[in-house]
């Protein structure tokens, strides 16, 4: 790492704790003396109950998709590839609208989180399975089939909702947007297990991502276990979508977005992404959220319209920019 | 020693070799030569274990590619695809490094002011140089070639020659495929000519 990339990770990481103090100061009822009410945990019950769990949560959701679109990306070779895109996200939220339906979960439960990365990892085969039918994974079958079956997958999760009773898992907008609004203590544990063993798994298959980019062949050549590689990443890429998603819904954009800045700043290599595109989504997220909460106070604008006014702007700046970090064939 | 035992490749409903057989000896450099879509490609990569043969054998040094595992079968030989796409903004170094060190043979390749530069900016011949280092740095005692010359001038051409020779009296197993004439070829220790 040259001093120039250690300097922006410390500037990152910097951010996103600054971001974080920022989005626990802010909200409809002012805290007074917020930061001596910050060491002393449990002293406020608004900060602590409510947005402590709160930002914790979009620090964590946040590095959870910046690196499932990450393992997207390094699973297909394929710079368009993300969880909405691949059809994870609606995998997954289909996966825990079930089991809520079926009277086995609650949203962010443990139940909900187990069947929406079953129901993440199944729609991501089935997407790169259906796109791979002709032979070579090509961009544009990958595009047209996640497209197509995350679309089926929304409709499926559409009409499940409409039928569920618990009114918390009702809303089709909290499936489609997110809101980090429901999230509390007990049903952080599950998204930061799901993320925690996720990142494992995306840093221990990161370097032979690195040599799947050079193709399927010349990574067989070099020694890569090519189907191996790519299943241990697309079940991260499950796990760390799946367990966002059924704990605060589809929040889009940040997966394509925060591995493509962190490739611009950081450059390729995978093990290094793993950590950026984390602290880019989380601080992506993070922003987000307080926006969303205070734009409209008290009305809650949703997460993922912010999340794709933030994104697309730095990517679409991204690219326009000279850069050699992505060509495509 | 690599031995092909009367192997038959069938791709796409359409036999591509039928029958062929061939022994080629340990360090030594083995050129194949033929008409465009003869096979040639399609046996160096059946030698590298990319596809299965329908029928009969190919063993390198008593392993059979097909049945050896990845990572053990990356020690035993190398491969050079005829055309190498880089998608991803590696350094010309980090690429030579997913296979071992790249130092000494950046500058056997006269690739040593490119050590920073991005893979995805560099020329055909130069892409193809990177190549040819990456598998090179891969220290495998079988080197399988595709092509090596197709994009290289007349000084690089013999570059690349004279490496290859330099390894195969280091005791590597050369195996090229390569447009070239038989005058051409004194370089080689053995010529397959149309080998079907």
């Amino acid at each position: 790492m040259k001093i120039g990339k250690r300097s922006f990770f410390v500037i990152n990481f910097l951010l996103v704790i600054f971001a974080g103090l920022i989005a626990l100061s802010v909200g409809p009822t002012k805290i007074d003396g917020f930061f001596s009410q910050l060491i002393q945990p449990g002293s406020n019950e608004i900060l602590w109950q409510i947005r402590f769990p709160r930002v914790i949560a979009a620090v964590i959701v946040g590095a959870a998709l910046g690196v499932a679109g990450l393992m997207a990306q390094g699973a297909s070779n394929n710079a368009l590839a993300e969880p909405s895109i691949l059809g994870t996200a609606s995998g997954a939220a289909l996966g825990a609208v079930i089991a809520i339906l079926l009277g086995l979960a609650q949203v962010g439960s443990i139940a909900a989180i187990v069947s929406g990365v079953i129901g993440a990892l199944l729609a991501t085969t089935l997407t790169l399975k259906i796109a791979s039918l002709r032979g070579n994974l090509s961009s544009f079958a990958l595009i047209i089939v996640g497209i197509a079956v995350s679309a089926t997958l929304t409709a499926l999760v559409g009409l499940a909702s409409a039928i569920i009773t618990q009114p918390d898992a009702r809303s089709i907008s909290f499936w489609n947007f997110g809101s980090l609004a429901l999230i509390t203590y007990e049903n952080l544990a599950g998204v930061i297990a799901t993320t925690f063993i996720g990142m494992l798994i995306a840093w221990k298959v990161a370097p032979n991502l690195d040599r799947l980019s050079l193709g399927d062949e010349t990574a067989f050549h070099l020694g890569v276990n090519v189907t191996r590689t790519r299943l241990l990443a697309l079940v991260a890429l499950s796990l760390l979508a799946g367990g966002a998603v059924s704990t605060v819904g589809i929040i889009a954009f940040i997966g394509l977005a925060a591995p493509h800045i962190a490739r611009f700043i950081y450059g390729p290599k995978h093990r290094l992404l793993v950590i950026e595109s984390a602290l880019i989504g989380s601080l992506i997220l993070v922003i987000a959220d307080t926006l969303a909460r205070t734009l409209a106070a008290p009305n809650e604008l949703s997460i993922g319209l912010l999340t794709s006014l933030l994104g697309a702007p730095i990517l679409v700046a991204l690219v326009s920019f000279r850069n050699n970090v992505w060509r495509v064939q | 020693m690599i031995t092909i035992d009367e192997i038959t490749i069938v791709r796409d409903g359409r036999e591509i070799i039928y029958g062929y057989s061939e022994q080629i000896p340990a360090g030594s450099i083995t050129v194949i030569t033929g008409p465009n879509g003869c096979g040639k490609s399609t046996l160096l990569a059946a030698i590298a274990g990319d596809i299965a043969p329908e029928k009969g054998t190919i063993t390198i040094d008593g392993h059979h590619p097909i049945l050896t595992p990845p990572r053990t079968l990356s020690k035993i030989r190398a491969m050079v695809k005829q055309n190498q796409f880089y998608s991803l903004g590696f350094s010309v170094r980090e690429v030579i490094e997913m296979a071992g060190n790249a130092d000494e043979i950046l500058a056997v390749l006269a690739l040593e002011h490119l050590a920073d530069r991005a893979v995805t900016t560099l020329s055909a011949g130069e892409a193809q140089r990177v190549s040819i280092a990456q598998a090179i740095a891969q220290k495998a005692p079988v080197l399988i070639l595709d092509e090596p010359f197709a994009a290289q001038d007349n000084e690089n051409r013999k570059r690349i020659i004279d490496l290859l020779k330099k390894l195969a009296e280091g005791g590597v197993t050369v195996v090229v495929v390569a447009h070239s004439s038989e005058q051409e070829l004194t370089w080689a220790d053995k010529v397959i000519k149309q080998f079907l």
